[in-house]
């Protein structure tokens, strides 16, 4: 038995919003007679923390404490359109959704403390949850006594409504599948590298350490981010070493027949893992945030496979990069048979080189 | 036959070989443990058991009968979080929250017995308890900073000793797309 280690590394970039676009996202917010806000969006928090975020970018825009918003997604009647979350989109689309909205509720803010301290709304300024006038600060209301004038004085309700769309991208040449727009809301770009010890007697892979690069827009919430990332690192570990449906091959009669046999990463021995987060604002983003969801799973599998190559000297084809097919590769590498052909950059893997998998191998269905 | 949850005795009606962890969910509606793999694999199910952290999907009702169990509502309230739960919230140890209560649950009856902050002592202790989201780095964070006695603010979140940024300023040169 020998311990091998190894170093790979690999690059992605993730579209932010739904391929090719076309899809919306809503927002409605109005303001309660003591200044706090609601607001009404439809996108579902799955844990990913998009309550959080777009009940800052609200607080932020309008210019009240955060803990003055109160984000209502309890049911689709009452609240507006979100497409859903999905595609890495929530803080980027419906996120834009609910800037645009909290700018006419400031605007709606500004109109009504104008007509109160009888000044034009363009020499006033909001934030803290305090209206004052631009230069002389001691004139002041706070935003519970301008929403209470609308409503008991003026009898007015401060509300703005928004939407974010970024139109279909429709193909133009079918051949090369060129569109006629940009077909993303925004690119977000990472690279990872891996480092294994493979041992070569059991097929055995340990990610000693993964290093991660994210760029990632404005980091609105670095906490929430960094939780994405972490979350991801492992999930991206387990999508290369032990992730399958199947993970008994060959016998098909030892497949996973309950989520007790789909394997899972647990606490440990696990990788250690270092995140370069680099700061890169998007063009049309909500104060430049892209997202960040889905793609922090997608370049561990890469890394820990080419970490493998350089570990022993052979490539697996398949995730996960199970013991049973690394020591298979080894096995194909001790008996002289074919390794990928290589054809300038490309590495070509032909068909008798896969180990086959559920999609390939009919005759292993019940 | 009685079951005594959270300090508070109940009457209940179960069958005895009943799992705990049905009655606790359908029969009492206290539903802080989760039903995951209901097979003893996940952990999120995990109560108190006199102090000692148990599968309540594996623990017959009758098992339960003369002892104490404390579920995640037992362990501090909205007013009083206990020490554990102030940590997850200051460490962001929770996304989804599926595995968090049977996570809190565990790591409070590790840190009551003197566990250490160290990394690997808490890698085994919550061994047996999964988490699809956090990746485990902000729950090991979490765990440790009860162990050493950190004071945990829960209006903040704690600076991540894993990851570093780079800022390389500016507006509108990162990439995309449609206005």
């Amino acid at each position: 038995m020998t311990l091998h280690r190894g170093r790979g590394m690999s690059t992605i970039e993730y579209p932010t919003g739904m391929n090719q676009n076309g899809d919306p996202s809503q927002a409605w917010i109005k303001v309660k007679p003591d200044g706090r806000v609601d607001v009404f969006s439809g996108t579902a928090d799955i844990g990913n923390g998009s309550k959080t975020i777009q009940s800052q970018i609200v607080a932020e825009t309008i210019g009240v404490p955060y803990d003055w918003v109160t984000f209502d997604n309890s049911n689709t009647d009452s609240s507006p359109l979100c497409t859903g979350t999905f595609a890495s989109r929530a803080t980027f689309v419906a996120g834009n959704a609910v800037l645009k909205a909290a700018r006419e509720v400031r605007g709606r803010i500004l109109e009504i403390a104008g007509r109160e301290m009888e000044i034009d709304p363009g020499d006033l300024e909001l934030e803290d949850g305090s209206v004052s006038v631009v230069g002389t600060p001691a004139r002041s209301m706070g935003v519970d006594e301008v929403a209470g004038a609308a409503t008991f004085v003026h009898g007015e309700l401060l509300t703005g409504d928004g939407a974010h769309l970024n139109p279909a991208a429709e193909i133009i040449d079918p051949e090369t599948g060129e569109v006629d727009k940009p077909p993303h809301a925004a690119i977000s770009y990472a690279a990872c590298v891996a480092e294994v010890e493979v041992d070569d007697e059991t097929g055995v892979v340990r990610v000693v350490k993964l290093t991660q690069a994210y760029d990632i827009g404005r980091a609105m919430n670095p906490t929430l981010l960094e939780g994405q990332i972490d979350g991801g690192a492992v999930m991206g570990l387990g999508f290369g070493l032990l992730e399958d449906s199947y993970p008994y091959y060959p016998a098909n009669e030892h497949r996973g027949e309950s989520m007790n046999t789909y394997h899972v990463p647990g606490m440990e021995g696990l990788p250690a893992v270092e995140n370069v987060l680099i700061e890169n604002p998007s063009t049309g983003g909500p104060y430049g945030a892209k997202g960040i969801g889905e793609m922090a799973n997608n370049a561990q599998p890469a890394a820990i496979a080419i970490a493998i190559h350089d570990a022993v000297g052979v490539w697996v084809t398949e995730f996960p990069i199970t013991p049973e097919r690394l020591l298979a590769a080894l096995d194909r590498e001790a008996a002289g048979e074919d390794q990928p052909r290589r054809e300038g950059k490309r590495v070509i893997y032909d068909e008798h080189l896969s180990v086959n998998t559920v999609a390939t191998a009919k005759s292993w269905r019940p | 036959m009685d079951l005594v949850v959270n300090a508070v005795s109940h009457e209940v009606d179960s069958a005895p070989l009943t799992s705990l962890l049905e009655v606790l969910r359908e029969e009492l509606d206290i539903t802080g443990p989760k039903a995951g793999c209901e097979t003893g694999g996940c952990g999120a199910c995990t109560v108190l058991i006199d102090g000692e952290p148990r599968r309540s999907c594996l623990t017959a009702l009758c098992m339960a009968e003369g002892r104490e169990v404390t579920t995640v509502e037992g362990l501090g309230t909205p007013e009083a979080l206990s020490a554990v739960q102030q940590a997850f919230i200051h460490h962001y140890a929770a996304q989804c929250g599926f595995c968090t209560s049977g996570m809190i649950v565990a790591s409070s009856a590790y840190v009551d017995r003197g566990g250490s902050p160290d990394t690997g002592a808490i890698q085994e202790a919550l061994g047996g308890h999964y988490c699809r989201c956090t990746g485990y780095v902000k729950i090991l964070d979490a765990v440790a900073a009860v162990a050493r006695g950190d004071d945990a603010d829960t209006m903040s979140t704690a600076a991540s000793p894993t990851s570093s940024y780079v800022s390389i300023g500016g507006t509108g040169n990162g990439g995309g797309g449609a206005a």
